[in-house]
């Protein structure tokens, strides 16, 4: 991680000088900060669990996940007085999940498809998924044991792992999950009927 | 049995009535439709166990102990924060936090007993300190304003000279806190570059390993007189920063 200046420096910091003053406490400023910290802490904070496990399903370990999870606490907190007040679960997954995929795409440019890319790489998943005529028996995949499944889930499409993990994983509603990954209910639906029964046909084929 | 599409209405709404996210109406006749279908009631057959086999195998894991404890002090929330913090300032410690973690063996320990690391601490300072509407709590160039300007604040004011005729000229001072102690930080600046000069009590609060040279393009010049422990911290060449730091260390320009 670098650290970029994110704004021209003025007062002391630029080249004409200082201006010489005492500063005495900064009280509004204080209090607006005040008030920065404790929106970042109801909104954010209770939500890092959350924020973890998705960075970790679309990053795949645990380190990446602490990384973004960093990262897109520092954006949430940039961003907390443009927090509209929504639902404030689904704002700071959004951000995860953005964070994730820039994540992924600076650091493994060659596994992650282009978030652009999505649409395609679903229609061509609906197509594979209605060749097959198989119908696993529900039976079948209640022997897998967490490894496969986590395995299973893995395996997934980025689009379709994260609507079936905050589905069936976080338990958000459909319309927090649409805020969350930025699309329409109609898409979460087809996407999560679609990646359970991609990861239903995995599941079997294991045993 | 033939097996509807997935993108097919009937399917896509035995999902959702599963989900729980069907009104009234639209649940009963979705439930109708799966009694007079097989392959529709099979879809939330396996839907179901499928919901099962997650719920039960796969607990739902907590976020690493340090994360939110990392989170919170980076937004500064919790210790070693300014009166004056700037979001700018958080980006800034975040990725200092992370870069450094494991590389600074200077350690401070707090009354909690939490090892924390100076090196790291003071480069966060650094950089809060450039990304804030003020490196300073008191602006001054000139030393007999700033250095009465910490008694009061911290148990004792600084070495402070002038090294302005150097080009050094004194910006102003801070306080800035490691662990629970209060230290003064002169701000000097070379030409477009600020300089964070800590002075730490050099007390058994503090143990020393050693202390890195730089910390994510941050040089670090230390040096220890008088039972106090200097810390420069600057963006500047090393060398450059090893010339203030002597220029600071011989000049008879004192208070």
């Amino acid at each position: 991680m670098s650290i970029t200046p994110l704004r021209p420096r003025t007062g002391p910091n630029s080249p004409e000088g200082p201006p010489i003053r005492l500063v005495t406490s900064g009280t509004q400023e204080s209090i607006g900060m005040l008030d920065d910290n404790a929106r970042f802490r109801a909104v954010v904070l209770p939500y890092i669990d959350e924020a973890y496990r998705l960075a970790r399903w679309l990053t795949g370990n645990g380190t990446d996940a602490e990384d973004v999870v960093q990262d897109a606490s520092l954006r949430a907190f940039r961003a907390i007085r443009s927090y509209a007040g929504g639902n404030p679960r689904a704002w700071l997954l959004s951000i995860v999940r953005n964070t994730a995929y820039s994540w992924l795409h600076k650091n493994r440019p060659t596994t992650i498809v282009a978030v652009d890319d999505l649409e395609a790489v679903e229609r061509e998943h609906v197509k594979a998924d209605d060749r097959r005529d198989d119908t696993p028996e529900a039976s079948l995949i209640a022997k897998a044991d967490a490894d496969q499944l986590r395995a299973a889930i893995a395996k997934l499409p980025a689009p379709f792992r994260e609507t079936l993990v905050l589905r069936d994983i976080e338990g958000l509603d459909y319309r927090e999950i649409a805020e969350a990954t930025e699309v329409p209910i109609g898409t979460v639906m087809s996407r999560l009927a679609r990646a359970r029964r991609r990861l239903l046909e995995t599941l079997s084929q294991d045993d | 049995m033939s097996r509807p599409r997935s993108d097919d209405n009937s399917v896509l709404l035995v999902h959702a009535y599963l989900d729980g996210e069907l009104d009234p109406a639209n649940a009963l006749s979705v439930a109708q439709q799966m009694s007079q279908e097989p392959a529709l009631a099979a879809e939330a057959e396996r839907v179901k166990e499928l919901q099962n086999l997650i719920h039960d195998r796969l607990p739902r894991e907590a976020a690493p102990p340090g994360l939110r404890a990392r989170i919170e002090s980076s937004v500064g929330a919790t210790r070693h924060k300014r009166a004056k913090p700037s979001w700018l300032a958080l980006a800034a410690s975040i990725a200092v936090a992370a870069v450094v973690a494991g590389t600074s063996t200077w350690l401070v320990v707090d009354s909690r007993q939490q090892p924390m690391q100076v090196a790291e601490l003071l480069v966060s300072d650094h950089i809060r300190g450039l990304m804030a509407p003020e490196p300073v709590d008191v602006v001054s160039s000139d030393r007999h304003t700033v250095k009465p300007w910490f008694n009061g604040r911290i148990s004792n004011s600084p070495r402070v000279v002038d090294l302005a005729r150097d080009d050094f000229p004194l910006i102003g001072g801070r306080v800035d806190v490691l662990g629970r102690t209060p230290v003064s930080t002169l701000v000097y600046r070379r030409a477009k570059h600020l300089i964070s000069l800590t002075a730490v009590p050099a007390d058994s609060t503090f143990a020393f390993n050693g202390s890195p040279q730089s910390i994510n393009g941050y040089n670090i010049v230390r040096w220890t007189e008088n039972g106090v422990s200097y810390w420069a911290i600057s963006d500047l060449e090393p060398k450059e920063l090893e010339i203030f730091a002597q220029l600071f260390r011989t000049s008879q320009n004192e208070l």
